[in-house]
C-alpha cells in the first residue's frame, strides 16, 4: 500500500512539475515580482485552461494524427522498429504493471503476466541497442566542478533543461538495467527468500523510476518540439 | 463544581474514554483461551508411575478377585488427578457440541457396498458432510457405525437427554464408552485397537477400554443380551454359550496387594497411538517400502507438534489455528512458525528453530509461491508425479482392527493429494472422496436415504451377486475337492465367494462376445455344467445320470429360488422328483437345447435372469458395485413406494434421476462435489520436495500438478464418468496454465537474452557513469 500512495504521489508530482516547467517557461510577465500565492493562482488557472483546451481538441482522430506525425515514422527502417517495439514494450510493461499494482491486491498474474515477462525480455534487447548506438548521444558534460559556493546555486551549475533530459535517459538506463537484473536473478537458482523480496522491491522501485525518468524526458522532449514549432 | 475538582473529572475522564476507546483502536479480538484448572506441574520432566486403584462407574474401589467385577471408569479412575469434564471437552471428544472448531477435517464415511453408499456425515458443520440428526442417525447409531474408531466420549458418552431420547438405544445393557484415556496414553504393547472395536460392535461400550487396554480380558456380548438386562444382573446361569453378559477376567499379576493396578503410561502419546486413527497410506504401497513422515524419521513424535494441555484443545497446526483458538501460541507449531518464525501474516513474531527445526533455504522460488501456496503443496503427501494417488485411512477403510476377518475395506475411494484453495485462500493438498447416496429431492435440496430404506424398497433388485453366489454355493455341496462351480460370462469366470456372492476367479479365455454358461472348473479347463451328449444312445456316461441327479438336489437346497431345478439335454428332460431322477421328454416348446434350468409355471428358466448374469458381468474385474440398470430400477422402485416425491441417487460427481419416460438422466448438482480436507502428512524429505528439480515440476505443459484428470470415482459404474483436471480443482484455467508452462521452454533462452542485456547496459552505465565522474572531478579531458 505503502508503494502505491508513493508511486501515485511520485507521477503526480512529476507531472506537475513538468506542467510547472512549461508555465514557468512560458511566463512573459517579470516573474520576480509574483508572489508564491499569486503564481500558484496562475499556475492553477493556466493548467485548468490547457486541461480544457486539450480536452476540447482530444478525439480518436486527433490522437492518430498526432501518433502519424510523430518523427519516429520518418526514421530510418532499424531505427524505427527499434524504436517501435522500445516505447511498445515499455507502455505494456508500465501499463500492466502498474495497473495490477495499485487495482489488484493480488498483483500481476495470468495472460498479462505472460505479456510482462515477453514485453520485458523485448524491451531489454531494445535499450541495449538504445544504449549502445544512442547512448553517446547523452553524454555531455562541459566543466569540471569546482569547489565553491556556486555548487549550491542550480543556474551557475549549468542545470539546464537539456541537461535534465540526459540525466533522465542515465535514469531511465540505470532503471533498466535494475529491472532486467531484478527479473533475472529472482529465476536464477541464486537468491534465498530475503534476496526475492529484496529483488521484488528493488524491480517495483526501478519501474517507478524508469516511468519517472521517462516521464521527465518525454515530457521535456515534447516541450522542446512545441517551442520549436513556428507558432501559427 | 470546586475548583479542584476540574482535573480530577478530567482525569477520570480521560480514564474512562481510554477504556472504551481502547478495545476500539485495538480492534476486534478473539476471545482469550481460558486456561483450564490444571493440577499444578512441579517442574520435574518425568511420568509419575501410575500404581493406582481402579474404580468402576459409580467410583466403587474394584478388587480384581472378586467375583464378577465391573471394568474401570476412566472418569473415577483417572478422574481424581486429572479432571474428567475438562478432558471431555477436547478436539477429540467434543464432536456432540456441534462446533466446526476450526479447519475441516476428515468426516466419517457410512459406506455401505451393497446400496452404493458413500456418505459424508459429521457433527461439525464441515462443507459437505451430513449432520447425523439430518440422517436419523442417532449417537447411538453413530456410535456402532463409527466407534471402532472413537476414542471413548463423543457420542459414545451422549448426555442424559440424548440418552433419554432415543429409545430404541441401548445405552442401559451396553453403557457408555468413556473417554479412554488408555487409547492415546498407553505405551503398553497391550493396547489393542482391534480389540477396541470388536467390543464397540459387541456393544460392550462400558468394557472396551479394560479390554483394549489389555488390563482385563473381556467376555460376553452385551448385544446379544435382552434390552432390560442391567449390569446388576450379572451373568445368566442359563446361558453360558450365547447371550452371555459380559464379564472381565483383571489380569491381576499386575495388581499389587493393595489393588493397585500398574498402568504403563505416556504423558505424550506414542506415535501408533495416533496412527491408530489417523494412518494413511497407498492402496497399492507394500509396507517395507514405506517411508514415515520426515519429522518422525528425524525422532519428533506426533504429539510434539500436535500438543495440548489438560483441555485437549488439541494443535491441530494449520495457519489461522491461532486466530481460530485467539492463543497466538498456537503459531508456532505450524510449519511456517516452526521453521520461518512467522505467523499466518508473514509476522516474524515466532521463536523459530523449535525442536531443531531446520530452516529452509527455498533458493530460486519466487515470492508469489509463498503467497499462493501452503507449506503443504511442495513438501506432503505423495507427489503427484503419476496422477492421483488413491489412499485408505484409517477411519475411512476401518484399518488397523486385525482378525480372522478382513476389516479394511476398498470404499470409499480416497484421493490424494488434490491441490486446491483452503479457508485462507491458500491452495494446499487435499484428500478427496466423491459422495454416493441416494435420496429424496425436496426442492434444490437432498435429503439422503439410510442404506435400509432403500433396500426396503429395492427389493431384489440389489440382489444380483447373492442370487448366483447361492446358486454356485449350492452345487459346491457336490463338488469333488478339485473341483468348483462356475459361471463365465462376458470374458470372466465367477466363482463363489466365501461371504456370499460372488468372485472373479480369472479371464474366462474366451471371448467377451459368447453366451454365458454354468460350468464346472477342474484344473486348467473348465467343462459345461450340463454336457452335450445323446440320451439315448446306448454308449453313453454311466456316471452322468447320477451326476445329474447330485446337481438337481444340490441346485433344490437353494433358498428363495422359484420352482425346481431341471436340466435340458437336446430333447430330453432330467429332473428330481420323489427322491428319484426322473427323465422325461422336453415339451416341445422348450425345442432343442443343453442348458440347466428351472421349471417355473411349465417353462424352463434360467438359473440366473438374464439382469441378474449381466449386472454381474459388467461390474466384473471393477470395484464398482451398482450399474446404471440397477440404479434405474430402484429409483422406479423408490418412486413406487412413495408417490409425489422425486428420488435420485448421487455416484461419480454426477446426480441420476429419472425423465418423464423413465430414463436415467444425469446431472450436476452441489451435493454431488466431492468433500475434501487438507492433508499434511506424510511429510517428505527437501529433496523430494516438488520444485527441487526445478520450475518444470509443476510449470510445463504437461504437468502432473496442474493437468493429472480425476476420474470421479463412486460406486456406479457410469457409461460416462466426470473427470475434473487438477487445475480445475484449484480454480486456475488449464488453459493458462498449460500456456504458461509452454513459457518455460523458452525461459532458458530468457535468462540468456536478460543476462547479456544485463552485462551491456550494467556496463554501459557504469562507463557512462565514470565518464561523468572523471569529467567532473577534471580527470577526463573534453574531446
Amino acid at each position: 500500500m505503502l508503494f502505491v500512495i508513493i508511486a501515485v504521489l511520485a507521477v503526480a508530482g512529476t507531472f506537475l512539475a513538468l506542467a510547472f516547467h512549461r508555465f514557468w517557461t512560458g511566463l512573459d510577465k517579470d516573474r520576480t515580482n509574483l508572489v508564491y500565492a499569486a503564481l500558484l493562482g496562475k499556475f492553477w488557472a493556466w493548467l485548468g485552461r490547457r486541461t480544457k483546451e486539450n480536452a476540447r481538441r482530444a478525439s480518436v482522430k486527433a490522437w492518430g494524427d498526432y501518433l502519424k506525425a510523430l518523427p519516429l515514422w520518418r526514421l530510418p527502417v532499424l531505427e524505427k522498429w527499434l524504436f517501435v517495439l522500445f516505447y511498445g514494450s515499455f507502455l505494456y510493461l508500465a501499463a500492466s504493471g502498474f495497473f495490477f499494482a495499485v487495482f489488484v491486491p493480488r498483483g500481476l498474474y495470468g495472460f498479462p503476466l505472460i505479456g510482462h515477462v515477453a514485453a520485458g525480455g523485448i524491451f531489454a534487447v531494445c535499450l541495449t541497442l538504445v544504449v549502445v548506438f544512442k547512448g553517446r548521444d547523452f553524454i555531455s558534460i562541459s566543466e569540471p566542478l569546482e569547489l565553491s559556493l556556486k555548487l549550491f546555486d542550480p543556474k551557475r551549475l549549468g542545470l539546464t533543461a537539456a541537461r535534465a533530459k540526459r540525466a533522465a535517459f542515465w535514469l531511465f538506463v540505470l532503471a533498466g538495467f535494475l529491472l532486467t537484473s531484478s527479473s533475472l536473478l529472482p529465476m536464477m537458482p541464486l537468491l534465498r527468500t530475503p534476496g526475492q523480496k529484496l529483488m521484488f522491491e528493488l524491480h517495483r522501485s526501478s519501474a517507478l523510476a524508469s516511468v519517472l525518468a521517462a516521464m521527465v524526458y518525454v515530457g521535456m522532449e515534447l516541450f522542446e518540439k512545441s517551442r520549436a514549432r513556428p507558432r501559427g | 463544581m470546586s475548583r479542584t475538582g476540574g482535573p480530577a473529572f478530567a482525569v477520570l475522564g480521560l480514564v474512562l474514554a481510554a477504556a472504551v476507546l481502547a478495545p476500539m483502536i485495538a480492534g476486534p479480538s478473539a476471545p482469550a483461551r481460558q486456561e483450564p484448572q490444571q493440577p499444578a506441574w512441579d517442574g520435574s520432566r518425568t511420568t509419575p508411575v501410575h500404581l493406582i486403584p481402579l474404580h468402576d462407574e459409580n467410583g466403587e474401589p474394584i478388587i480384581p478377585t472378586e467375583t464378577n467385577p465391573l471394568p474401570f471408569s476412566a472418569r473415577y479412575t483417572c478422574g481424581p488427578c486429572h479432571d474428567y469434564d475438562t478432558i471431555r471437552g477436547g478436539f477429540h471428544f467434543s464432536s456432540l457440541t456441534g462446533r466446526a472448531e476450526g479447519r475441516p477435517a476428515q468426516p466419517w464415511f457410512w459406506a455401505d457396498p451393497r446400496t452404493g453408499t458413500v456418505l459424508p456425515v459429521s457433527y461439525r458443520p464441515w462443507p459437505g458432510t451430513y449432520a447425523p440428526d439430518d440422517l436419523g442417525l442417532t449417537p447411538w447409531d453413530i456410535t456402532l457405525l463409527f466407534g471402532r474408531h472413537f476414542p471413548g466420549g463423543g457420542p459414545a458418552e451422549p448426555p442424559e437427554e440424548a440418552i433419554l431420547s432415543d429409545p430404541e438405544a441401548r445405552w442401559s445393557v451396553s453403557g457408555l464408552a468413556e473417554v479412554n484415556c488408555l487409547a492415546c496414553h498407553n505405551r503398553s504393547g497391550r493396547q489393542d485397537d482391534g480389540e477396541w472395536a470388536k467390543q464397540v460392535l459387541r456393544e460392550n461400550l462400558r468394557w472396551a477400554a479394560t479390554a483394549a487396554g489389555g488390563v482385563g480380558e473381556v467376555g460376553g456380548m452385551a448385544a446379544r443380551l435382552k434390552g432390560t438386562w442391567d449390569i446388576y444382573d450379572g451373568p445368566d446361569p442359563d446361558d453360558r454359550e450365547w447371550a452371555v453378559a459380559p464379564y472381565v477376567k483383571y489380569r491381576t499379576g499386575d495388581f499389587d496387594s493393595k489393588h493397585r493396578y500398574f498402568f504403563d503410561l505416556n504423558y505424550q502419546p506414542a506415535d501408533d497411538r495416533c496412527l491408530a486413527c489417523h494412518s494413511a497410506s497407498p492402496v497399492d504401497e507394500v509396507q517395507w517400502k514405506a517411508d514415515p513422515d520426515v519429522h518422525s524419521a528425524a525422532g519428533l513424535r506426533c504429539a510434539d507438534c500436535h500438543r495440548n494441555g489438560l483441555d485437549h484443545d488439541m494443535v491441530r497446526g494449520y495457519e489461522g489455528e491461532a486466530a481460530d483458538k485467539g492463543d497466538r501460541t498456537v503459531d508456532a507449531f505450524t510449519c511456517r512458525g516452526c521453521h520461518l518464525g512467522e505467523d499466518a501474516a508473514g509476522r516474524r513474531n515466532v521463536e523459530p528453530g523449535r525442536l531443531g527445526a531446520p530452516r529452509p533455504k527455498h533458493t530460486g522460488i519466487p515470492l508469489v509461491h509463498f503467497k499462493r501456496l501452503s507449506c503443504t503443496v511442495c513438501h506432503s503427501g505423495p507427489a503427484p508425479r503419476d496422477g492421483f494417488t488413491r489412499v485408505r485411512t484409517s477411519r475411512a477403510n476401518r484399518l488397523g482392527i486385525y482378525g480372522a476377518a478382513t476389516w479394511a475395506t476398498d470404499l470409499p475411494a480416497v484421493f490424494e493429494p488434490v491441490y486446491m484453495k483452503g479457508g485462507d485462500g491458500k491452495i494446499a493438498p487435499h484428500r478427496l472422496v466423491w459422495p454416493a447416496f441416494w435420496a429424496r429431492k425436496d426442492g434444490p435440496k437432498l435429503v439422503p436415504l439410510k442404506p435400509e430404506e432403500v433396500e426396503a424398497a429395492a427389493g431384489g433388485i440389489l440382489g444380483s451377486e447373492e442370487r448366483i453366489g447361492a446358486v454356485l454355493i449350492g452345487l459346491t455341496q457336490v463338488m469333488e475337492e478339485d473341483e468348483t462351480p462356475v459361471l463365465v460370462s462376458g470374458g470372466f469366470v465367477f466363482g463363489p465367494h466365501v461371504d456370499g456372492g460372488v468372485e472373479v476367479l480369472g479371464p474366462s479365455g474366451t471371448t467377451d462376445e459368447g453366451p454365458a454358461f454354468w460350468g464346472l472348473r477342474k484344473g486348467p479347463g473348465i467343462v459345461p455344467l450340463v454336457p452335450d451328449f445323446d440320451p439315448a444312445a446306448e454308449d453313453k456316461d454311466p456316471d452322468i445320470e447320477p451326476r445329474f441327479q447330485e446337481l438337481l438336489q444340490a441346485l433344490d437346497t437353494v433358498a428363495g429360488a422359484p420352482g425346481r431345478a431341471a436340466f435340458q439335454v437336446r430333447r430330453t428332460l432330467y429332473r428330481f422328483e420323489g427322491g428319484v431322477l426322473d427323465v422325461s421328454e422336453a415339451p416341445e416348446e422348450f425345442g432343442e437345447a443343453v442348458r440347466p434350468g428351472r421349471l417355473v409355471d411349465g417353462k424352463l428358466v434360467p438359473l440366473a435372469s438374464g439382469f441378474d448374469v449381466r449386472t454381474v458381468t459388467a461390474k466384473a474385474g471393477t470395484e464398482k458395485t451398482l450399474t446404471e440398470e440397477e440404479v434405474e430400477l430402484v429409483l422406479g422402485a423408490l418412486a413406487g413406494a412413495s408417490e409425489n416425491a422425486e428420488f435420485v441417487y448421487v455416484s461419480g460427481g454426477r446426480m441420476f434421476r429419472l425423465d418423464k419416460s423413465g430414463k436415467l438422466v444425469s446431472e450436476k448438482h452441489q451435493a454431488a462435489e466431492p468433500v475434501t480436507w487438507a492433508l499434511a502428512h506424510n511429510v517428505r524429505p527437501a529433496q523430494q520436495s516438488l520444485g527441487w528439480t526445478g520450475c518444470t515440476d509443476c510449470h510445463s505443459a504437461g504437468s502432473d500438478f496442474f493437468f493429472s484428470r480425476l476420474e470421479a470415482d463412486g460406486p456406479l459404474l457410469a457409461k460416462r464418468p466426470v473427470k475434473r483436471a487438477s487445475s480445475s480443482f484449484m480454480g486456475l484455467g488449464g488453459l493458462f496454465q498449460g500456456f504458461f508452462g509452454l513459457t518455460f521452454i523458452v525461459r532458458p533462452l530468457l535468462k540468456v537474452v536478460l543476462t547479456v542485456c544485463a552485462v551491456i547496459v550494467g556496463s554501459l552505465v557504469l562507463l557512462a557513469g565514470l565518464l561523468a565522474l572523471g569529467r567532473l572531478a577534471g580527470l577526463v579531458e573534453k574531446r
